[in-house]
């Protein structure tokens, strides 16, 4: 029973904004504010006001592929299109990667003046990538380098807090084609060294990122959680 | 948080014409804190996009149910959201294992002269008159509110009888309202 009286009602919609109610007084309510315009605007009011609690929490960065997940449930983008493999390709392609970016490139010149940083006469293609925080070109967090041997070699420039229910989460991507592929788990602020075959053969451009995952990394074959850092192989010598 | 400056309603208002951009911009204003919200509700970040995910759709679908006659347009796409989120929780039917301690602390946060007065500066209407209820009945309001708690969810967590809970939820409402509109 819905009360006539307006306080009383105004707090049963109150009850059934925050999701208290349960059937059928529920679906009363529900009915009720589809059809009174009185009802309709209680329930607004209160989640007006509640706003104010969620807005107590800190946001949170969507991952860069549920911006095309949405587009593509929009049917925004053709049918063929609608795999993990492209949406990852589309934020490949749209996000102005490439313009990472001089910063990152005077970073990499730097570097490859560091020893250890290059390895000596390189008998095939060496490549670096200088992975930074997403849109901000002034914060690289780790280098990626793959000698002539086709060793890689992941070293960490910071030392980031992980939440110890999560993990980060190594990635790279060839041809959007195929989709990302894991390199597996990484100790945050601890780098890791990857054989030439579980690394395959790198090619400039390659995108190499570091994403935050549920702990034992992410349930799919694709990143869910956000990127950290991420930046491209560039070539640095080739015999 | 919200931005004063953005026309959520004008927004949806476009998003209603199809105005794909309009969409894209309310996007990029909103999914952060909405996402924020979802992760706290359903404490899992992959269920809380596949959530966000599905409200976003929602929001672009029924953009011209919207009427501005009717209350503010931020306020209509969270209603979306949470009833996505609260529906998802239902379904689950378990509860995921959370850290309470922002709860706990909001709950204890009571009535100072200091606060109250910030509080209505920055037109915080609501923590004002959530601070000035007795923690019994604004702890149970948060846990709904944050963790999407039931009835007998809040009864079982706090330990306390179902009939209490329902009274205290019931009077605190009412309080909150009094003091809301006041």
């Amino acid at each position: 029973m819905i009360p006539e009286a307006i306080e009383p009602r105004r707090a049963l919609i109150g009850e059934y904004v925050l999701g208290l109610l349960e059937e059928p007084e529920a679906s009363e309510v529900r009915e009720l504010i589809a059809q009174d315009r009185d009802a309709a605007r209680m329930a607004l009011e209160w989640e007006q006001h509640l706003l104010e609690l969620a807005d107590e929490l800190p946001p949170q960065t969507p991952s860069l592929v549920l911006w095309e997940r949405v587009q593509q449930s929009l049917g925004w983008t053709p049918a063929s299109q609608a795999t993990a493999a492209d949406a990852f390709a589309g934020w490949w392609n749209n996000l102005g990667l490439w313009r990472l970016t001089s910063g990152a490139l005077a970073l990499l010149v730097l570097l490859s003046w560091l020893p250890g940083v290059m390895r000596d006469a390189p008998s095939s293609a060496s490549f670096t990538a200088v992975l930074q925080v997403p849109g901000e070109s002034a914060k690289p967090g780790w280098v990626v380098t793959v000698d002539g041997d086709g060793t890689l070699n992941l070293q960490s420039l910071v030392a980031d807090q992980i939440p110890a229910n999560q993990s980060v989460q190594f990635w790279t991507l060839i041809d959007p084609k195929d989709g990302p592929r894991s390199l597996g788990l990484i100790e945050p602020g601890k780098g890791t060294t990857l054989s030439a075959e579980q690394i395959g053969a790198v090619q400039a451009g390659q995108l190499f990122e570091l994403t935050l995952e549920p702990e034992g990394g992410s349930p799919l074959n694709r990143p869910t959680g956000p990127v950290l850092y991420i930046g491209r192989a560039v070539l640095i010598a080739s015999n | 948080m919200a931005d004063s400056e953005f026309d959520y309603e004008g927004t949806l208002e476009a998003c209603a014409r199809g105005d794909k951009g309009a969409f894209q911009r309310l996007y990029q204003r909103e999914a952060g804190q909405m996402l924020g919200l979802a992760i706290t509700l359903l404490g899992r970040r992959d269920q809380a996009e596949d959530c966000l995910h599905d409200a976003l759709v929602k929001v672009w679908h029924n953009a011209d149910r919207f009427d501005r006659s009717l209350g503010q347009g931020r306020a209509w796409i969270y209603s979306i959201l949470r009833y996505r989120a609260l529906n998802q929780l239902r379904s689950r039917g378990r509860l995921v294992d959370t850290d309470d301690g922002f709860i706990e602390q909001m709950a204890d946060d009571s009535a100072q002269a200091e606060d109250i007065a910030s509080d209505q500066s920055e037109g915080r209407e609501l923590r004002r008159c959530l601070r000035q209820l007795e923690r019994p009945r604004r702890h149970p309001i948060l846990l709904a509110f944050y963790r999407g708690l039931t009835h007998e969810q809040i009864a079982s967590r706090l330990t306390t009888p179902l009939g209490t809970i329902k009274g205290r939820i019931r009077a605190g409402l009412r309080a909150l309202q009094e003091c809301l509109q006041a």
